[in-house]
């Protein structure tokens, strides 16, 4: 077990009926890189991801985050070791303002009387803040999620991951429902927030996306892993190679 | 908003103040209110009279009262079909305690509200716990509550209440009705308890995104079963209010309150969908529906109208409603799309 490693997931299984959708998975993560995760549809890894976060049990394998073993039974679990997991579709709320979306679940509050009342001033400051340290450009705290674009919600979901102290931060399919220029600003914040320190994974069908900003990328086929290459000295036929044929002499 | 470094004067801080109690979406059918009020008070020296405005009023403050109630469990993504029999049966138990338990008009209208309270509990538990579907789920509910009330009073009515019963609906504040003094106080409050607290960001999250509301960890039980009893409550406090109204306690009070309730809400710009609405709106719907009512009566018309204008307006305001969400446009009415 190396310390050098922000997750660390070994063997990881998971059957759903008659679907084998992961089979033995490993997975390093390592502390402050991007590590980009591919695969054809149902190749396991928005499941591989969600045995990270807590929301799907695996059938066998271990977790390790920072080092330690991890027993995650729900995605609370996951976010009280730092972990923080972005789906496309079910980000935010888009009925309530960027403050309230950005302090889902940890709301500043106050009581009087027994009543607990919102320190809706103190969500606004600190969103606005948090925000423009991200360099998310979002004029105000105060806009209805409702009204924003696919790339703004994106990024409100991640100022709240970042909010709850999020180290390890998955997404799963950020870019699918974005234009080109949303796409490549939701990156930039991506490099940014790796070049702050933050550790992510990117699940994408976009490989030219990871092997723009990533590290290294992992290739899952059949619910196995396939090889992971290093972004600098691998090319985009290098990935759709492993996706489509799998690792060339049919082992790890 | 860097731009702005000076402090706000009064009247920026009142503007914004009123700019967040009246969203854009209550912005139109406050428009719609005022249009209407102007035009009737222009061509009515009846419906000007004062004491015609306070009928106006006084005819809205249950279903207003009651519609709060709604307006929660709609912006949660739920229904409250039996509010009416609630309020039916928290009266009747209200009369009853008094008249055949022999106690004190306060304490037969707190076991009053005790029963509201209860039978949204008991709702509010088949809703989360049990996860049955609110719309049926509470429609057998309703019905069950009405039996209850027909069946503990046989069917029979109890005359010659004491004031003591009677207040809240005919009683006077000065020269206030307490019912609309009641109507203002649960409005400012549900209006508080809805966008200032923890709670009301709970019911809004789960209206609007359940899954998401889930996946943070907060406890939607809870949260569904205080909403449902908090509109048990308002139901019974509306039925009990009537009592006054109506001066005798009637077994079947509150059986026609469920459609002016939700129609008060649906106008009001609450989203059927779950997630959006206001206590603003919703008063501002109860308004409309009692001025649209108040107006066949001032104008002479052919009160039988009332049901058709209501169902009409709720119609339209479904309508509205559609277009707002983009689910609806003028390309699919015409058959332009697909
Ligand atoms: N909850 C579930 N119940 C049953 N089968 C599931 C469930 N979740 C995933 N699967 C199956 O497991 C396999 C892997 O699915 P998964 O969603 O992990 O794929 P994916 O790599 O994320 O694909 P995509 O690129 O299409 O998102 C698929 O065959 C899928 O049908
Ligand atoms: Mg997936």
């Amino acid at each position: 077990m190396s310390i050098e490693h922000a997750v660390e997931m070994r063997g990881i299984s998971k059957r759903f009926g008659t679907v084998q959708a992961l089979n033995g998975v490993d997975l390093e993560l390592r502390r402050g890189e991007l590590l980009g995760l591919v695969g054809d549809n149902a190749a396991g890894k928005s499941t591989l991801m969600k045995t990270l976060y807590g929301s799907v049990i695996p059938d066998a394998g271990e977790i390790f985050i920072e080092g330690q073993k991890a027993a995650l039974r729900n995605p609370r679990d996951a976010q009280a070791l730092g972990l923080a997991m972005i789906y496309q579709d079910l980000a935010v709320f888009n009925n309530l303002d960027v403050a309230a979306n950005v302090f889902t679940g940890r709301e500043y509050t106050r009581r009087v009387l027994g009543i607990t009342f919102l320190d809706k001033k103190r969500m606004y400051n600190e969103s606005e803040a948090l925000l423009s340290r991200l360099r998310i450009n979002i004029s105000s705290p105060k806009l209805l999620v409702e009204r924003m674009s696919g790339g703004q919600r994106q990024m409100v979901a991640v100022a709240r991951a970042i909010g709850f102290d999020a180290t390890i931060l998955i997404m799963d399919e950020p870019t699918a429902a974005l234009g080109v220029k949303e796409a490549n600003t939701l990156l930039d914040l991506m490099s940014e927030l790796r070049d702050q320190g933050i550790s992510i994974i990117l699940i994408t069908h976009r490989i030219s996306d990871v092997l723009s900003i990533g590290d290294r990328v992992m290739v899952l086929k059949g619910g196995e892993r396939q090889g992971v290459l290093n972004v600098e000295d691998s090319t985009l036929e290098d990935v759709e190679y492993l996706i489509v044929r799998g690792r060339p002499d049919g082992s790890g | 908003m860097t731009a702005n470094q000076t402090p706000p004067t009064r009247v920026e801080s009142a503007r914004a103040r009123v700019r967040e109690l009246m969203a854009p979406r209550e912005s139109g059918v406050f428009l719609a209110l005022v249009i209407f009020f102007v035009v009737m008070y222009t061509v009515s020296p009846i419906f000007r009279r004062p004491f015609n405005l306070t009928t106006i009023l006084r005819q809205i403050s249950v279903t207003s009262i009651v519609a709060m109630g709604q307006t929660l469990v709609i912006v949660s993504g739920a229904f409250d079909l039996s509010q009416g029999s609630i309020a039916g049966l928290a009266a009747m138990v209200t009369a009853k305690l008094w008249k055949n338990a022999g106690l004190d008009p306060p304490i037969a209208i707190i076991g009053g509200l005790g029963v509201g309270v209860l039978c949204g509990f008991l709702n509010g538990v088949l809703a989360a716990r049990f996860r049955l579907h609110p719309i049926v789920m509470t429609l057998a509910t309703g019905a069950v509550f009405l039996g209850v009330n027909f069946y503990i009073t046989r069917g029979e009515s109890i005359i010659g209440l004491p004031d003591g019963l009677t207040w809240l609906g005919k009683g006077l504040i000065g020269p206030v009705p307490a019912l609309i003094v009641l109507m203002f106080i649960v409005a400012f409050l549900m209006h508080i308890l809805l966008t200032r607290t923890l709670f009301g960001l709970r019911v809004r999250m789960i209206g609007g995104n359940l899954k998401a509301s889930q996946d943070v960890g907060m406890n939607v039980e809870r949260i569904r079963v205080g909403i449902f009893t908090l509109s048990g409550f308002l139901s019974a406090l509306g039925g009990i209010v009537l009592l006054g109204r109506v001066g005798n306690a009637l077994p079947q009070i509150g059986q026609g309150l469920l459609f002016p309730v939700v129609t008060a809400a649906i106008v009001g710009g609450t989203l059927l969908t779950g997630g959006v609405g206001s206590m603003a709106g919703t008063l501002i719907g109860a308004a409309i529906m009692g001025i649209a009512r108040n107006s066949l009566v001032v104008l002479q018309l052919n009160i039988y109208l009332q049901d058709i204008v209501q169902g009409m307006l709720v119609v339209v305001a479904l309508l509205i409603d559609q277009f707002r969400r983009g689910e609806l446009n003028w390309r699919i009415i015409l058959g332009r799309d697909r």
